[in-house]
């Protein structure tokens, strides 16, 4: 079977997070750059499918060049070989137009399964996976906890975590299933995956190649428009109530949180 | 508790900035790599560390190993460590190909374990004493024995130990008396006891492979009669594993360093236990020593591994830490400031970094010099062989004696916090104290160094040291921030040769007794000059980086380095004065003190 992993690279969750002067980005020079942690079980999850069933898997990314590293990361832990949509004319694409290049990208390869992380953990928006399974014209599955095979080979019964449960779906291939924390046990890249990785396939994709338009991904298509960042806004200081009887305090605590803090 | 034990920064900048890992790949054994496959590899060595082995940093001391019916149970996360470095290949990293390694340079796999022991040096210790006796049986040993050892100890199964120490027998391996008697089946049978062997029975692993040092019955006194073996705990025979007759008699219970057991071992007790001989007969001790070098600098690196755990958990403790105010402010409504503000904090943390960061720089330098002697051949790999040779005992004492005194340092910027067991300082202090102990104590150090080193082949590898120190104060002098640091530094190693001289004088008369009997000064002297060389030439690596204008990180990390180097000249270069002073005027008074004199 064929699997794709769409990939998307992140700061690193303990890098600290610095806006430029203009407000419109952030200083992207110092930050740790890692693989979206959610993407590393979709990895996992497709390099575990490959050893039992056969097949090929590839990892697909939009990015700047410094994407590739994330990618050769997938590439050391065992994935076949990349392609990565890399053109201007993709920067500052919102999630629709992200999962046109993707799905532009993806659609010549005809996969049996499309793996995706639940959500990426800079935005945390969760939409590109379904948007993808739109324009593909595939059922998805979000937030997967448990992936059985079926019998056929074409088909798997999923376990998502939903409020409160699990509610368990069977689904047929191709599919887009996103994949969430407990799936699987991500692998660290061993040393021959790293030395192997280097001879592993990248291939570019640029705006032509992919077939779309100018107008159909970047800064031109999107809805989403950012007008300004913003730094989360500095915790104010805590208000410290003692030496006084505790009914007394309390009293004070519940009376500010109604009035003041408005949350009950 | 801190999770910061060591910079991937400054990382990155020793081994790029300073020591151009990547200009390694130009000689044909390291063609296949690169920069791109060295982050990934560090990389891969931060998360196994983050996730794997920090974790059960404080467990694994907590739970030490126990001693059941001969057999010693550890902390579960040995095995999995064994199996993630071998699966991962990082027990084999630096073997040729052909024996399943990877190549990779000696310098990137130093980074990667010092990441390891920062992280849990209890942990890191199964894999990489794994690594160093798989090199000696690959090294020395017959294609049989390869075969049948080493991929299972690259594959992290098998532990591998070193088993020298015996209890007559610690630093004067001279006294060996453990027996190996020939016979005529192409094995040895082994007889005698060895104490304090690390790792040499767990059940974290299927098996362990003991290289062990014992004398050929009927062999010559002395060093020259020992010879190399492999006595494993299990042998293979007829395609099974079988019990070779070597008993864990005990464990010791130790200060720090706990995760790990260290044994007795009782061999042959019914006369059965198989060793197969490593090379030659009685060329042991010269096998051994051959890979001491390494062996010796890895302990370095450990030392300042530990170090580096250290001072970032005191470095993030002094900026949370509220306590007292600047003495120009001493208004009591005013908030207390963090203690990082007082200026005897900063030197503390100052004098830790300045440990940390100069001796991973001279072990990063040696490290270097392995991987060039390593790839080169005549005149080239002599001269490395040679400044590895001289600076080996430097690169092992000065970290594992400043090393204490930096954790220490660090303990003291936690106050009473830094003295209980809820932070990691204590731990890292009990941890640190092995380190001036094993592979040969600092005092064995200073009489190789002074001894033997500094004055073997006519001073040349002495010669060779001044040759390199030089080209730093060179390229110093042309920076006019350095000049002066370039000056301090002539003027030290000045005085190092003056110190050298007059030692030499008095071993020319025959004084051996008198010449010797500093040497462990001599050594602390050489120490602090070489790491005052290593600081000045990763000044002039910043103060270039600097005069490039860059971001506010980067700047802010190049003006530290900066003002550590500034420290170490100004704080810690000063003390050769003393020892110097000492050592000029060798008056012998620990030669003549006597016995009785001590009975009161
Ligand atoms: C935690 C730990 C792990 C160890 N792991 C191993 C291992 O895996 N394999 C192994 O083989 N050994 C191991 N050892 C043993 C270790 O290498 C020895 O303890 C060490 O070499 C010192 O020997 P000793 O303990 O007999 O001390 P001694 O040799 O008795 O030394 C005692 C003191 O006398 C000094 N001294 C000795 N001889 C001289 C001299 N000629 N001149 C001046 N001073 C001298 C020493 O410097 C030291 O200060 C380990 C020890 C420990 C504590």
């Amino acid at each position: 079977m064929k699997i794709v992993v769409c990939l998307k690279q992140t700061p690193d969750t303990e890098a600290t997070i610095k806006l430029t002067a203009d407000k419109q980005g952030i200083e992207e020079q110092n930050i740790k750059w890692v693989m979206n942690p959610y993407d590393e079980y979709a990895v996992e999850q497709a390099l575990r499918l490959k050893e039992k069933h056969g097949g090929e898997t590839v990892v697909v990314c939009m990015g700047p060049d410094r994407v590739t590293e994330a990618m050769r990361t997938a590439l050391a832990m065992g994935m076949d070989k990349g392609v990565h949509l890399k053109d201007d004319a993709f920067a500052h694409s919102d999630a629709t137009g992200t999962a046109k290049a993707l799905a532009a990208a993806i659609k010549p390869l005809s996969p049996d399964l499309i793996l995706c992380g639940r959500q990426a953990i800079d935005w945390d928006m969760a939409q590109v996976p379904a948007i993808l399974a739109e324009l593909l014209d595939m059922p998805q599955v979000t937030v997967v906890a448990k992936m059985e095979m079926g019998a056929d080979g074409k088909s798997a019964v999923c376990n998502r975590r939903i409020e409160g449960g699990e509610e368990v779906v069977e689904v047929k291939f191709p599919a887009v299933l996103t994949c969430d924390k407990g799936l699987n046990e991500p692998r660290y890249a061993s040393l021959p995956g790293i030395m192997k990785a280097k001879k592993k396939e990248i291939k570019p994709l640029g705006l032509a190649e992919s077939g779309l338009s100018a107008n159909d991904v970047g800064k031109a298509s999107s809805k989403v428009q950012i007008l300004e960042y913003l730094p989360l806004p500095e915790r104010p200081p805590g208000k410290v109530f003692k030496e006084q009887e505790t009914p007394d305090m309390v009293k004070q605590v519940v009376k500010l949180l109604r009035e003041e803090a408005k949350i009950i | 508790m801190a999770e910061k034990f060591v910079s991937m920064r400054n990382l990155k900048f020793l081994l790029y900035e300073m020591f151009e890992a990547e200009s390694l790949t130009r000689y044909p054994y390291f063609q296949e790599h690169s920069r791109e496959i060295f982050d990934l590899v560090l990389d891969t060595g931060m998360r196994l560390g983050k996730e794997l082995l920090f974790p059960c940093f404080s467990e694994m001391d907590k739970k030490p190993p126990e001693f059941v019916n001969g057999e010693v149970k550890v902390h579960p996360l040995v095995k999995v460590i064994m199996r993630e470095c071998g699966e991962g290949g990082w027990i084999g990293a630096q073997a040729a190909y052909e024996h399943g390694g990877q190549q990779m340079p000696n310098l990137i796999m130093s980074a990667f374990r010092c990441i390891f022991s920062a992280a849990n040096y209890s942990a890191a210790v199964y894999p990489f004493l794994t690594t160093g006796a798989a090199f000696l049986i690959l090294s020395f040993g017959s294609k049989e024995l390869i075969e049948t050892y080493v991929p299972k100890m690259f594959a992290g199964e098998w532990q591998g130990t070193m088993a020298l120490t015996e209890p007559q027998a610690g630093s004067s391996l001279t006294d060996l008396t453990t027996t190996a008697y020939p016979t005529d089946q192409g094995y040895y049978k082994i007889k005698g006891q060895k104490i304090f062997i690390s790792a040499a029975e767990h059940d974290g692993g299927a098996n362990v492979v003991n290289l062990l040092l014992a004398r050929i019955q009927g062999a010559p006194a002395g060093v020259k009669g020992i010879s190399l073996f492999v006595a494993p705990k299990l042998r293979p025979e007829g395609g099974k594993l079988v019990p070779n007759d070597l008993q864990c008699a005990g464990i010791y219970h130790k200060l720090g360093y706990r995760g790990s057991p260290i044994t007795q071992l009782a061999l042959g007790e019914n006369n059965d236990c198989r060793g197969f001989l490593v090379g030659q007969p009685h060329q042991g001790l010269k096998y051994m020593f051959q890979m001491m070098n390494e062996a010796r600098i890895d302990v370095g690196l450990g030392a300042v591994a530990i170090a580096s755990a250290a001072y970032y958990a005191s470095l993030q403790y002094a900026q949370e830490r509220p306590q007292g105010r600047k003495v120009t402010s001493k208004d009591p409504t005013q908030p207390q400031v963090p203690i990082i503000e007082h200026a005897d904090i900063k030197r503390m943390l100052l004098f830790q970094r300045a440990v940390v960061e100069g001796s991973l720089s001279l072990i990063f330098q040696c490290a270097k010099w392995v991987d060039l002697a390593h790839v080169l051949s005549g005149d080239e790999k002599d001269r490395y062989e040679l400044l590895l040779d001289i600076l080996t005992p430097v690169a092992k004492s000065y970290p594992s004696e400043m090393g204490i005194l930096s954790v220490s340092a660090g303990l003291q910027c936690l106050g009473g916090y830094g003295y209980c067991e809820e932070f990691p300082l204590e731990q890292h202090w009990r941890d640190a104290r092995i380190h001036p102990i094993h592979e040969g104590t600092t005092g064995i150090q200073g009489m190789d160094l002074l001894g033997r080193k500094v004055v073997m082949k006519d001073g040349r590898a002495f010669m060779l040291y001044l040759e390199e120190a030089g080209k730093t104060i060179q390229e110093a002098k042309g920076l006019r921030e350095l000049a002066p640091f370039a000056q301090a530094l002539a003027e030290a190693l000045d005085k190092l040769k003056r110190v050298t001289g007059h030692l030499t004088g008095i071993a020319l008369k025959g004084e051996i007794e008198l010449f010797l009997a500093d040497a462990t000064l001599y050594l602390e002297m050489f120490g602090i000059v070489a790491i005052a060389w290593q600081w000045l030439a990763q000044a002039v690596v910043a103060q270039k980086a600097l005069a490039k204008n860059p971001a506010e990180a980067d700047a802010n990390f190049y003006q530290g380095k900066l003002f550590t180097c500034r420290y170490f000249f100004g704080y810690e270069l000063p003390k050769i004065e003393g020892l110097a002073a000492r050592l000029l005027t060798g008056d012998g008074l620990t030669v003549a003190m006597k016995q009785e004199f001590f009975q009161d």
